[in-house]
């Protein structure tokens, strides 16, 4: 098979491979839409000024998890869907031992980053399938997986899910 | 020796009565206590689950979050800095108090924000101002370029809003404060509630324990006492044990003792009477014979009944013709029935067989006999039924007897005691009547031994039923072997006596003089052993055909003395030794057996058993029964009795037979009229006796039937018809 591909079609597989080095060498995309996550410290990849920014798109594109769960911010059973936090991590080859995130209001709650890493913890962007305005706690919630273990439900993970999440600095 | 006080009547103690309160208290208060726990658990599944905002805290937020947005807004209206970036930042502060505004109205807090109204209302206001600003901050997030005057208003309308969320922020934090010592309240007061509960619990536990220990040591305390009494009763009972092993002993000697002397008295009598006599000193010694009669068998009756009480009431179990038995019992009472004027039947149901019946014929009899005297001793002019029915006991298939009589009749209410020793129908019947009242005693015992029952039905005035049930047992064997113990005295009369060389071994005079004079009667050679060792000497000096043998004599006793009479061997070895004496229990029985004897009589013996014993000791022909002849066979035997002792002869025989007969039917008579049926029945023995020797069989039936009927002068002319037409047929 190999031996009857046509040059050109060796050649389009040798470009695409430079390329997809090159973009990884280069870091990550800039973002092109509004700015709802800046993610800054110990991190390998960024895309301005030694911070890494990312648009909802970006976040989009990123590996997540839909889950309905019971929380105590939220009436009944409510889907929430968005991208994995080791996955973002993993996008800005962040390294460190906790995670400052912070709101939009300043509130700041330091999450241990194994928490990030070791459970299917989110970076919620939909409730109930529709994007979260700031009213609604959004644009980014950082939700627990309430749903896998219930033992995650109580205050020590209440106090760390925060909501109108502006920025994460790894530490 | 028991005292009242040693018994206390089983009633609710107090010690126990307490118990019963405490164990109730015990567990109420668990049942608190379980509440108590629930309401706790309840609590803690509160905390456990549902997750509390901290409202205080939430509000503090809203309050702060306010103070941001007016300075974003402040930075708007009034600098006039309509950057996007401010604008930006305005409309984001904004959202963040909508978005408080809104967690405060929703989510769930510590305290009830909701219920609470003046913070409900609080937080409508704040609501209220928030919202009505919306399609300004909607606008300017689109971009929209928006009058500075709508930016002025806003501004001054906001402006109110610090005031209501610090206001908010205070009021709340004072309800939560409140909620806070409530619960710190409400905490103290489950406390205590556990606390109290906990501490009645202890002292009921407490209560209980001392109240068991009361328990526990008045149970010991019963028990030690329970303990003495048992063991005063045993002493009472040892006691009662000796007193009544020595009343045994007692009524064991004085049997014996008296029996010895009445041993004399019957046997002198039947002696006298043997005699011819002047018919007045005749009527006086027969009077003598009938009262020592009664009296031994009073003393019988007494001391069997000695003997029931101390369960040493022997039964044995042998195939029996119940009929024979009953016929037998009811000739022995016919004579005393007689005497009253009464009438006997027996009534034999047509379907009743009474033949190969396991059951002890001695007892059988004594039972009947006793219930038939007893019957004939209450009945006068009336009539005495014995009536025999198979029925149906509790154990299966039985044989009933029932003695009827028409006599004065016992009243029911007296029926149940009958039964029960030294008990008489009333106290005027024994005086009227004599009785030891012992013998339906002896006859129920007698009759349960035997597997049975017994029982009475009576009307006053019109009679008595004494019934009792045996259970029927069949046997394979015949039971003809019974008919040898059931042959009554005169029946062997007529044999024909052997001589023999007898030794009497006997201690008293008297009863010495008695039965020599018997046995010289019946033609014996006696000779007088006064002990035992004189009969040993005596057996070795001379050979005897027979011992008679006393058993409790001087010097040695008739057991040891047949011991050794049968170590020496030879013919002392074999020679019948026959065992008399007045203690007949089967322990005796088994005594004499072991020492080698060969048979065993109680005292007295009369004229007809020493008869037997001489018969049976030779061997030499069959005694018992009188064989049968047939008329045939009559015609056969008085051939040979004519060939033997030669026509003549015979013929005088005959002769001498009538004119003996003439006299003992003329003495018959005699007897009857003076109403004296034992000695109408011994003629009539006599007669038939002698009718069977000169082969006159058909007569000697006649008399046999004349006496199961009992005499009458009715028989007796028929007697003399009988005689006479015999007489006739000699002659002719």
């Amino acid at each position: 098979m190999l031996r009857k591909s046509s040059p050109l079609l060796a050649w389009a597989g040798l470009f695409l491979f430079f390329l997809f080095s090159v973009s990884e060498a280069f870091g990550l995309d800039r973002p092109t839409g509004d700015v709802i996550l800046t993610v800054t410290g110990n991190v390998s990849q960024t895309n301005a000024n030694g911070r890494a920014e990312f648009d909802l798109a970006m976040l989009e594109k990123l590996k997540g998890r839909t889950a309905t769960m019971q929380t105590p911010w939220t009436e009944g059973q409510s889907q929430f869907s968005g991208p994995l936090l080791r996955e973002i991590l993993a996008a800005v080859g962040a390294t460190g031992q906790t995670l400052k995130i912070r709101a939009l209001n300043d509130y700041v709650a330091y999450v241990p980053y194994s928490d990030g890493i070791e459970l299917q913890t989110i970076l919620a962007t939909h409730l109930n399938g529709s994007p979260m305005s700031v009213r609604d706690k959004g644009p980014l919630f950082l939700i627990y997986p309430f749903d896998l273990d219930p033992s995650l439900y109580n205050e020590k993970y209440f106090s760390r899910s925060v909501w109108q999440i502006s920025e994460i600095e790894v530490r | 020796m028991i005292g009242r006080a040693d018994i206390k009547p089983h009633r609710l103690g107090p010690v126990s009565r307490m118990t019963m309160l405490l164990q109730i208290s015990v567990v109420f208060l668990v049942i608190g206590l379980f509440y108590l726990l629930v309401d706790i658990s309840h609590r803690y599944s509160i905390l456990q689950n549902g997750f509390r905002e901290n409202a205080v805290w939430s509000i503090y937020q809203l309050d702060r979050e306010s103070r941001k947005f007016l300075e974003a807004l402040h930075r708007l209206a009034e600098d006039h800095d309509l950057s996007p970036a401010s604008t930006r930042a305005a409309v984001t502060r904004y959202d963040i108090v909508y978005s408080r505004i809104k967690t405060v109205e929703q989510g769930r807090f510590d305290i009830n924000v909701r219920a609470d109204t003046d913070i409900a209302k609080g937080v409508m206001a704040i609501k209220a101002l928030i919202l009505e600003n919306q399609p300004l901050f909607d606008q300017l997030s689109t971009g929209t370029r928006v009058p500075d005057e709508s930016l002025a208003r806003a501004k001054r309308n906001l402006d109110g809003l610090l005031c209501l969320t610090e206001e908010l922020l205070t009021y709340t934090n004072n309800a939560a404060s409140v909620y806070r010592s409530d619960t710190r309240a409400d905490l103290s007061s489950l406390e205590m509630r556990s606390a109290v509960l906990i501490g009645l619990l202890v002292v009921c536990v407490g209560c209980l324990v001392y109240s068991l220990r009361r328990q526990l040591k008045s149970m010991q305390e019963a028990g030690t006492r329970l303990e003495a009494m048992a063991d005063r009763l045993n002493a009472a009972y040892l006691d009662a044990e000796a007193g009544n092993r020595a009343k045994s002993q007692f009524m064991a000697t004085m049997g014996h003792e008296v029996r010895t002397p009445l041993n004399a008295i019957l046997g002198t009598a039947e002696l006298l009477q043997l005699a011819t006599l002047p018919p007045s000193i005749a009527s006086g010694v027969g009077t003598i014979r009938r009262s020592g009669e009664a009296l031994l068998e009073i003393i019988n009756e007494v001391l069997d009944f000695a003997k029931i009480e101390h369960g040493n009431l022997v039964t044995e179990t042998r195939a029996v013709d119940v009929k024979e038995v009953a016929a037998a019992a009811m000739e022995m009472i016919r004579g005393r029935a007689v005497e009253n004027g009464n009438e006997v039947t027996l009534d034999i149901d047509p379907t009743f067989s009474g033949e190969n019946v396991m059951t002890d014929p001695t007892r059988l009899r004594q039972v009947l006999l006793n219930l038939m005297s007893n019957a004939a001793k209450f009945t006068s002019d009336g009539v005495i039924t014995l009536r025999l029915y198979d029925t149906k006991g509790p154990g299966g298939s039985a044989i009933r007897f029932d003695v009827r009589d028409t006599g004065i009749g016992i009243d029911p209410a007296n029926l149940g005691r009958l039964f029960q020793p030294f008990t008489q129908g009333d106290a005027s019947i024994s005086r009227r009547f004599g009785g030891t009242g012992l013998g339906l005693a002896i006859c129920k015992q007698v009759v349960e031994r035997m597997g049975g029952r017994i029982g009475a039905e009576s009307r006053p005035g019109e009679g008595s039923t004494f019934w009792f049930e045996i259970p029927r047992i069949a046997c394979s064997e015949n039971a003809g072997a019974t008919e040898n113990d059931l042959m009554e005295d005169g029946e062997v009369m007529s044999a024909p006596v052997p001589k023999l060389n007898v030794l009497l071994v006997e201690d008293n005079k008297i009863n010495q003089e008695v039965a020599t004079g018997l046995l010289r009667h019946l033609g014996q050679t006696v000779t007088i052993a006064a002990d035992g060792l004189q009969a040993v000497s005596q057996v070795q000096a001379q050979s005897f055909d027979l011992i008679l043998m006393d058993m409790q004599m001087p010097v040695l006793d008739g057991i040891e003395a047949a011991k050794r009479i049968r170590a020496l061997g030879g013919r002392c070895a074999t020679v019948p030794i026959v065992a008399m004496t007045a203690n007949a229990s089967d322990h005796d029985r088994q005594l004499c057996e072991d020492a080698g004897m060969d048979d065993f009589r109680s005292k007295p013996v009369s004229l007809s058993q020493l008869q037997e014993l001489i018969c049976s000791a030779t061997e030499a022909q069959a005694v018992l029964p009188v064989p049968r002849i047939e008329e045939g066979d009559f015609q056969q035997r008085s051939e040979e009795l004519v060939s033997v002792l030669g026509k003549h002869d015979f013929i005088d025989l005959l002769r001498h037979f009538f004119s003996d007969a003439d006299g003992l039917v003329a003495e018959l008579s005699n007897a009857i009229a003076r109403g004296d049926f034992g000695a109408a029945d011994r003629l009539l023995h006599s007669l038939r006796g002698a009718a069977t020797s000169v082969c006159l069989q058909q007569l000697a039936d006649q008399v046999q039937a004349m006496r199961e009927r009992g005499p009458s002068d009715q028989g007796v002319s028929q007697l003399r018809d009988e005689l006479a037409a015999r007489r006739q047929r000699l002659a002719a």
